[in-house]
């Protein structure tokens, strides 16, 4: 076995994909901390404080097994993204510093059955059409303003609600993650504010790393399964990355100021105010698993209603002649769930705190939908603009090592401010356009912060995963317009 | 000695913010973050101020900046404005009363999801100034 050394941090080479901190580096840790990336990415992972963010979550109370890392990590707060970590249920810790503010941020892929020669003509109509009809940039309100009765049935019964309203198709539901809708949920966990933060914000993108992107697919890696998935060469697909908005922005502050409040009530101390937790079954841990499942459905209805208004784009721009756009997948990757994994032999019913991390269920897990048993659950990796985005399907090395998880995306290495000092807005628009990516956004100042350059490189990132057996690639997309808040 | 400070950060914004007094840490911080919300005056409507009584109780200092923070924000967002100016009722290391006062502004530059506790300790140096580190999750 070798090893590297970053700082004080010892990191055991477990393989070439995986390294590991031991149990022994610090007194507090319950278990060692396991991370996925290769020898020449661990250089990008070394440049914040990951690693100690990591250690650091080893020391949940309940934690089982190992605090996980992967490849595309960086420094977050008290989790650092790209972690995954599960304590066993009930009693176990419930984090949301381990799922985040913006609580089942996540991405679904909408496929075409129109190459993108045939859609190039109307390219630059239906990138300004998407514009117009996805409202983006920060304090937009979308199309639907809800009541708060009407918001609590959103909150209650997710993308079913949307079925309802004839804003979705029961087909739809079958593509999402738990078909749209964590049955915990409950409305009375998520405050006034919350909900005054959420009412105008269903169908609306946010700003930041968020976007509607159309992707042609340029590289097919295991055609079997992309059949099986509808998926070919040149094929026109569209991908949606928002989240729960500032409901669930609102759902995660309010849970963490109660939980500091409460720690001492059960003894727990923890390294980091952010890591602030309770225990899973107490009053406050309730309440905020309610309150996160409400906010997870409120994100899942948020990108099936920007689903329905990207059809009515596609219809008002390409006609009724090229179908309609079908939900490939919706995958959320900032996330808490119940799931069973087998630990020391046995079935054990654990709470994983997913933070910048994807579920990757394989092939004949029972919690997928039936469509999926053969193919395995699609995970969808978004890059940045101008790169590349991928499709894979988890894979059985998942539920070994990884509590059923991959990998969210490329994974930032350049701050906001270092991005926008190295080019302007508009140089950016041109080289991107230059190749053959068209950008729409109102925000072309800012537009910088999220330049490729202050990614990772996602093919590393992908290939981590895929060496390591979480997950196998299936389609590559690249980028042809980019629509932006 | 009031003032703030945009430093790096890998994936959001962290503010440096110090102040001669704690009412001038918690003004300061505000402006700062003010300003990440919106830049520049452009889109606001100054002739229709929006005023909002804020009431915090935290279990210290540091908590009770970045917990005032966060309520302002959760008022920006609720209002469609952008609040500068604070008027203190009253202010101790655990409790806050105040007005806030700004105005309603079209659009935000940048999305604030929330203001955290990382990295924030409110310190009070020797020369009885206040300052900390405020991160902010974009």
């Amino acid at each position: 076995m070798s090893a590297v050394k970053h700082r004080d941090i010892p990191l055991n080479k477990i393989s070439d994909w995986q390294w590991e901190i031991p149990i022994s580096y610090r007194k507090d840790m319950r278990v060692p901390a396991r991370i996925y990336a290769s020898e020449k990415m661990l250089e990008s992972i070394f440049r914040d404080r990951s690693l100690q963010q990591l250690v650091n979550v080893t020391t949940l109370p309940g934690i089982l097994k190992a605090a996980l890392l992967m490849p595309d990590a960086h420094e977050g707060y008290g989790f650092p993204i790209g972690g995954v970590a599960a304590t066993e249920h009930p009693d176990g810790l419930i984090s949301p510093g381990g799922i985040g503010y913006d609580i089942n941020c996540g991405v679904r892929l909408l496929t075409s059955q129109t190459t993108i020669d045939e859609v190039k003509p109307y390219m630059e109509k239906l990138a300004q059409k998407v514009f117009e009809n996805v409202p983006s940039g920060v304090g937009k309100a979308g199309h639907h303003r809800l009541s708060i009765n009407e918001l609590d049935e959103v909150l209650q019964h997710g993308v079913k609600w949307a079925v309802q309203e004839g804003l979705a198709t029961e087909q739809d539901r079958q593509h999402i993650e738990s078909g749209g809708c964590l049955h915990e949920a409950d409305p009375r966990s998520v405050s006034r504010h919350a909900k005054e933060r959420g009412k105008d914000q269903l169908g609306t993108m946010g700003a930041g790393n968020h976007f509607v992107e159309i992707d042609r697919i340029d590289e097919i890696y295991d055609k079997d399964i992309a059949a099986q998935l509808g998926l070919y060469i040149n094929q026109t697909v569209f991908l949606i990355h928002t989240g729960s908005r500032g409901l669930g922005h609102q759902v995660a502050t309010d849970a963490l100021r109660e939980m500091m409040t409460a720690m001492p009530k059960y003894g727990v101390k923890l390294p980091d105010r952010e890591l602030a937790g309770v225990p899973f079954s107490s009053r406050e841990g309730q309440e905020y698993f309610q309150g996160m499942c409400a906010a997870a459905n409120f994100a899942w209805t948020n990108r099936q209603l920007i689903t329905h208004q990207l059809r009515q784009a596609w219809q008002s721009v390409m006609g009724n002649g090229n179908g309609t756009l079908e939900v490939l997948y919706d995958v959320a990757h900032n996330i808490a769930k119940i799931e069973d994994y087998e630990i020391n032999g046995k079935m054990t019913k654990v709470i994983v705190h997913r933070k910048g991390a994807t579920r990757a269920f394989p092939a004949g897990h029972p919690d997928i939908s039936e469509l999926f048993q053969k193919t395995g659950q699609p995970v969808l990796i978004p890059g940045s603009m101008g790169t590349a985005s991928y499709v894979l399907v988890g894979a059985e090395g998942a539920m070994k090592e990884t509590f059923g998880s991959s990998c969210h995306g490329a994974g930032r290495s350049m701050s906001r401010t270092k991005a926008r000092k190295e080019m302007q807005g508009d140089v950016l628009l041109r080289e991107l356009s230059e190749q053959g990516v068209l950008v729409q956004t109102k925000a072309v100042r800012t537009l910088t912060e999220e330049a490729p350059y202050a990614y990772k490189d996602v093919h590393s990132v992908v290939d981590v995963v895929h060496n390591a057996g979480i997950a196998i690639k299936i389609a590559r997309l690249r980028p042809v317009a980019v629509v932006k808040g | 000695m009031k003032t703030y400070k945009v430093m790096p950060h890998t994936a959001d914004v962290r503010l440096w913010v110090a102040g001669g007094s704690l009412e001038e840490l918690f003004a300061v911080a505000l402006e700062g973050m003010a300003v990440l919300i919106k830049e520049s005056d452009e889109g606001v409507a100054p002739d229709n101020i929006i005023t909002e009584k804020v009431e915090i109780e935290s279990a210290d200092q540091t908590a009770l900046l970045i917990d005032f923070l966060s309520t302002v924000l959760t008022l920006s967002h609720q209002n469609k404005a952008v609040f500068r100016h604070i008027m203190f009722e009253k202010l101790n290391e655990t409790n806050c009363i105040a007005e806030v006062r700004g105005y309603p502004a079209d659009g935000f530059d940048d999305d604030i999801k929330a203001v955290t506790y990382h990295e924030a300790n409110v310190v009070n140096d020797k020369s009885g100034n206040f300052s900390t580190m405020i991160v902010f999750d974009i």
